[in-house]
């Protein structure tokens, strides 16, 4: 042992073959499990058993939904069916403000096209100075609301405002107005 | 006498080898910290851009768009300073910008691969262009990103896409005997409509336990296994926290897009036969003409080989190329090796195709 120390070897671990005997057994266990997974039966057996557990909680869950939209009601509070129409309709409205983004674009390209080469570097360059960024660290993204508040109508995101401050674009919007 | 002071270092070894295991199983690892800014937004999704380091003239000039899975987070391709794919990828020069799917509400469980491909994909695009000034673009899609972007590029073949490379692909359903999931979402067994009704949108926690239990030893008893083997090594421990933090970081799949995966994919693979209806218009392969890299991880099990080979006989591209890598679905592009074999060989491939002007035979 004192030799093989002085060699540079490992230290004789006495759980060294117990390690070895156990990854043989996890091995031939993942081996097994992997194909009984792959089976018809495991399949009809985990679909029985979700669809069991579906059947036997859907009158909980809808009898917690019915009463959860009674107490909303009483307490004159939307209900989740209304915010998600209301969150539809905030969706659309991105849509339709990407939309008109869209067309604004080509048409200043139309109007002015821009000359080849200058809006990589240049979108490139007000884009990295004018949007935040995102600094190594935990916190490295904008929080879901400075998110939601840079896609809401008026309200563009310092990148958005950022993509529009492009020399090229700013000049031919000059040159629109 | 000289075994007092032993026992008692095996006690503080324990001690510290309890203390590591408790950090990484209660605590998040720091992941994603390539510096990036937000450059568009749209309902949940975001496009980033990530702040280019290398010098002008090593610059490619053909943005990359990375397109991760629906249900997953992506930042996977991001995962720790050193050992990530974006962070590899802008230091090759690329102009790389991330979609970032975020998590769907309630309100999104009507989503369909029709509204992300035909509706977020190009409008991402749109923006990336306009930043860039680039009119061509490249496109990498992952797993269920690369359904979505090969979609985009059958329906939307003249949208300047110039290359498009798909990370286990899978897109063809057709060999139901090796692929798991197909066995398990049989419509004799899975009802669908059953699990949407009830959910919404599909669980992530329903869809991670899917996808471990396709391997219950490695993933429930193996994966901890090695960390405990592990626990006196930094390296391996770091790599094994940024790992977990991601694998137990689910999200939910939209309802509408998770019924066209098990019904028009798994069950009728009808994107690989041209049956795939995406807003009235069919699903044409034959009309995708962008040079196409597929990356096959060789042991996925997820989406295993059989499901990638197929789409190179079906599109029209004339530059095409299958690349077989050994590894898992996610170990080809985030495990030890990524760096020493997937990753260079995509930039190898990319590069390339990624100057200003190409032959057009290309």
């Amino acid at each position: 042992m004192g030799e093989g120390q002085a060699g540079g070897s490992k230290p004789l671990d006495p759980l060294e073959s117990f390690r070895g005997l156990r990854d043989i057994y996890l091995d031939t266990m993942a081996k097994a499990m992997v194909e009984a997974v792959n089976t018809e039966s495991y399949a009809k057996a985990s679909g029985a058993m979700l669809d069991t557990t579906l059947t036997l909680s859907a009158p909980l869950r809808e009898g917690l939904e019915k009463s959860m939209l009674q107490v909303l009601e009483q307490l004159s509070l939307p209900s989740r069916q209304d915010i998600v129409a209301l969150a539809e309709r905030f969706t659309n409205l991105e849509m339709r403000l990407d939309d008109m983004d869209a067309k604004l674009d080509r048409i200043l390209g139309l109007s002015h096209p821009a000359q080849p080469g200058v809006p990589t570097e240049s979108a490139a360059k007000s884009v990295a100075q004018a949007a935040p960024r995102v600094k190594r660290g935990p916190a490295r993204t904008q929080p879901a609301s400075a998110a939601k508040s840079a896609a809401r109508p008026g309200q563009a995101a310092p990148a958005r405002k950022a993509a529009k401050t492009l020399p090229a674009r700013k000049a031919a919007r000059k040159g629109t107005k | 006498m000289e075994q007092a002071p032993a026992i008692t270092e095996q006690v503080a070894l324990l001690q510290e080898r309890f203390r590591t295991l408790n950090k990484v199983m209660t605590t998040k690892a720091s992941i994603a910290q390539t510096p990036k800014e937000l450059v568009w937004t749209l309902n949940k999704a975001k496009l980033y851009r990530y702040i280019p380091v290398a010098p002008k003239e090593k610059r490619h000039a053909i943005p990359l768009l990375l397109v991760f899975a629906l249900m997953n987070r992506p930042y996977i391709l991001d995962l720790r300073p050193g050992h990530s794919f974006v962070e590899f990828l802008v230091s090759r020069g690329y102009d790389v910008y991330l979609l970032d799917w975020g998590v769907p509400g309630p309100e999104d469980k009507h989503l369909k691969f029709d509204d992300y491909a035909l509706d977020y994909i190009p409008r991402a695009i749109r923006k990336v262009k306009a930043i860039s000034g680039a009119e061509e673009f490249s496109m990498l899609g992952w797993c269920i990103g690369a359904i979505l972007t090969t979609i985009y590029a059958s329906v939307l073949p003249n949208d300047g896409l110039r290359n498009l490379i798909l990370l286990t692909a899978p897109l063809d359903f057709g060999n139901k005997q090796d692929i798991t999931f197909a066995r398990w979402t049989d419509e004799k067994y899975f009802d669908v409509e059953k699990v949407l009704a009830a959910f919404g949108n599909m669980p992530g926690d329903m869809i991670d336990y899917g996808a471990k239990a396709l391997k219950p030893v490695e993933n429930y008893i193996g994966n901890y296994v090695k960390l405990w083997d592990n626990l006196d090594n930094p390296q391996i421990v770091e790599a094994w926290h940024a790992m977990n933090t991601w694998v137990t970081d689910n999200i939910p799949l939209a309802g509408g897009a998770f019924r066209q995966l098990i019904v028009d994919l798994y069950q009728n693979n009808r994107l690989m036969l041209g049956k795939m209806i995406i807003r009235g218009q069919r699903v044409d392969l034959g009309q995708l003409r962008a040079n196409l890299l597929t990356v096959i991880a060789e042991g996925d099990h997820i989406a295993p080989p059989c499901q990638s080979e197929a789409i190179l006989s079906k599109v029209a591209s004339r530059d095409k190329e299958i690349f077989r890598v050994p590894g898992g679905h996610i170990g080809i592009m985030a495990g030890g090796g990524a760096h020493k074999l997937t990753w260079p060989h995509i930039d190898g491939w990319l590069g390339v195709r990624s100057s200003q002007k190409l032959d057009s035979s290309n």
